[in-house]
């Protein structure tokens, strides 16, 4: 058993991280954490507490973040869980740019949390 | 567009301690100069079939029967070309390697001279410029690439620097050839073919001359092919240098592989996206100096300005020359000035004299002495140009992105930049026509304050920051919180 978290450049992102880390406390499990981010995470921006393995996003396989998030959780067969942030989204902007998160949520071959920040 | 070349900071800095022996002396080190002698051939044909028009435009012109409108078009199907040569160039040069990329862009290169020297017709032309124009945009995407990787790290800058002067040393030689054909040989029927028949030359010295160089070791090393790798580098560097330096370029491939990775999706994230528009409009601005009407049609207008065709296309020499001593002026200052500083001095220059060359056009009646005053305002104007905006434009480009997205977010760029290139080519002698002098340079004028609004609204200083500190910054200010 294991939960695994998509964590975006956002808010949301950052809170998705907070939640999983909990869930995974609560349930006694890793954490696989999905680094969906323009950077690669540094020491300090990873949870302790917990088992912790970070995959970060790189390369053109990756230029896709809901095929990078589907990638890895084909390949750790452990998780059983998937965290996501989600806000809501203007229509231009889904239209222009999609929405990874109802991409993520349509292909996830594991049940999916979604956590969003109050009064938004 | 001169200097066309997207320099990419991991190739113009060692971003890891890696401590090397000296490069060596002797024979690897000539054989680096005549790699790059070879491979800036491909600036030059660069600069070289961009400016060519600028002479070759009139009996072209009186040959076709062009209106004001097709003439803009012949010109502009290069930069429509390499918008998309720039774009692709990129992709190739990545799947192929950039040896056999660049004797593709050669091969290119020689087809569409051929093609332009021999177009029966004007609809002929238009499409042998536009495979001409993806040679051209292939070659600024790959010949720095190729410079910057097989150059020992502590000279790479210099080597990228070398092709950017051979572009814009393409464009005067153009400008020197037109000038000596026209006044020699101006009688001769359909003399401009011969202007574009010149071209041929450089691109089969780069055609045959890449034949006998090798490619890049960092290429080679991203396809795991080390062996090759280090036999280069041993062609190259000094027997323990190349040794010692196969590490060093294990890890800058692992780091451009890495470039590719952001795409559309992560322009959805606040400050990426804004970094994207500062670079977009960069690209933008940079053609809507109108620096590139200067390099295409700057024998024109000294025409229409009141000079005989024969002493416009010699005068026409002098905006080469300043544009070259202006790049060379420029390459020195961005080590010195702040990258504020100097854009926003340069687009207040620009402004000043494109509203001196319109108010010349209103106040000095046309004949050689306007012609004269126009000249002295335009290379005025070019020198500022190339002295900030021009290097500036490429060198900011290369340094604003997250390393991750670079890839993405430059093509992005480049693609507008070359657009615009099209899209001022095209429209500028309709624009000369229609409004005239005056108007037209006024309208450069108010697009050069335009810039520099943006420019000091939006733009962050990137000067002595290392990318990770930047970013930091910059995410801390216009990220979603």
């Amino acid at each position: 058993m294991s939960v695994a978290v998509a964590v975006t450049d956002s808010p949301e992102g950052r809170l998705a991280l907070q939640s999983a880390v909990a869930e995974a406390q609560n349930l006694g499990t890793g954490l696989l954490l999905i680094n969906l981010t323009l950077h690669d995470f540094t020491e300090d921006e990873i949870p302790s507490g917990l088992e912790v393995t970070v995959i970060n996003r790189s390369g053109r396989g990756d230029r896709d973040p809901v095929t990078a998030v589907i990638d890895e959780l084909s390949d750790h067969a452990e998780v059983d869980r998937l965290v996501l942030g989600v806000r809501a989204r203007s229509r231009v902007g889904k239209m222009i740019l999609g929405s990874v998160a109802q991409r993520l949520i349509l292909r996830s071959p594991v049940p999916v949390l979604t956590v969003r920040q109050d009064g938004r | 567009m001169p200097p066309g070349s997207p320099r990419r900071r991991s190739t113009s800095t060692a971003s890891t301690n890696f401590e090397l022996p000296h490069v060596g002396t002797g024979r690897p080190v000539h054989r680096l100069g005549i790699i790059a002698t070879v491979a800036t051939f491909g600036g030059l044909l660069f600069g070289y079939d961009t400016g060519v028009v600028n002479g070759a435009l009139e009996p072209l012109s009186e040959d076709f029967g062009l209106t004001a409108l097709s003439e803009g078009l012949v010109v502009a199907s290069l930069m429509v070309g390499a918008a998309f040569g720039a774009v692709f160039g990129g992709r190739v040069a990545d799947a192929w390697g950039r040896r056999k990329t660049i004797l593709l862009l050669a091969g290119v290169f020689i087809i569409g001279t051929l093609g332009c020297v021999l177009a029966p017709g004007a609809e002929f032309l238009i499409g042998a410029r536009f495979v001409l124009g993806l040679a051209v945009g292939g070659a600024s995407a790959t010949v720095p690439v190729y410079l910057g990787e097989i150059a020992p790290s502590e000279k790479r800058g210099s080597y990228v620097t070398r092709n950017e002067l051979m572009i814009v040393g393409g464009q005067l030689a153009a400008f020197v050839i037109n000038a000596v054909i026209f006044n020699f040989f101006g009688h001769v029927d359909s003399i401009w073919r011969w202007m574009l028949l010149v071209a041929l030359v450089p691109a089969i010295a780069l055609l045959v001359g890449m034949i006998f160089q090798p490619e890049s070791p960092r290429w080679l090393i991203s396809q795991g092919r080390t062996e090759e790798a280090l036999a280069v580098l041993k062609q190259v560097r000094s027997p323990e240098r190349a040794e010692a330096e196969i590490d060093e370029v294990t890890h800058l491939a692992a780091e451009d592989a890495k470039e590719a990775t952001g795409g559309l999706s992560d322009l959805g994230t606040r400050w990426v996206l804004r970094l994207v528009i500062i670079g977009a409009g960069l690209g933008f601005f940079q053609q809507l100096t109108g620096i590139n009407s200067v390099m295409y049609y700057g024998t024109q207008l000294l025409t229409s300005a009141g000079l005989d065709s024969g002493v416009a296309i010699i005068g026409n020499i002098a905006n080469g020359v300043f544009s070259l001593a202006g790049i060379s002026l420029g390459m020195y200052l961005l080590n010195k000035l702040p990258r504020r500083v100097m854009f926003l001095t340069g687009y207040a220059l620009i402004a000043v004299f494109h509203t001196l060359i319109a108010l010349t056009a209103v106040i000095v009646p046309p004949g050689p002495a306007q012609a004269w005053t126009v000249l002295a305002f335009l290379v005025l104007f070019v020198f500022s140009m190339q002295g900030t905006v021009g290097p500036l434009t490429w060198l900011m480009l290369s340094e604003i992105f997250p390393m991750k997205i670079r890839s993405f977010a430059m093509g992005i760029c480049v693609f507008v930049l070359w657009i615009m290139n099209a899209i001022v080519a095209q429209f500028f002698p309709p624009l000369i026509e229609a409004l005239g002098m005056t108007a037209t340079f006024g309208m450069f004028a108010g697009l050069a304050v335009i810039a520099f609004v943006f420019l000091a609204l939006m733009l962050p200083e990137t000067k002595d920051k290392d990318l990770a500190e930047f970013e930091r910054e910059f995410k801390a200010e216009y990220g979603r919180r």
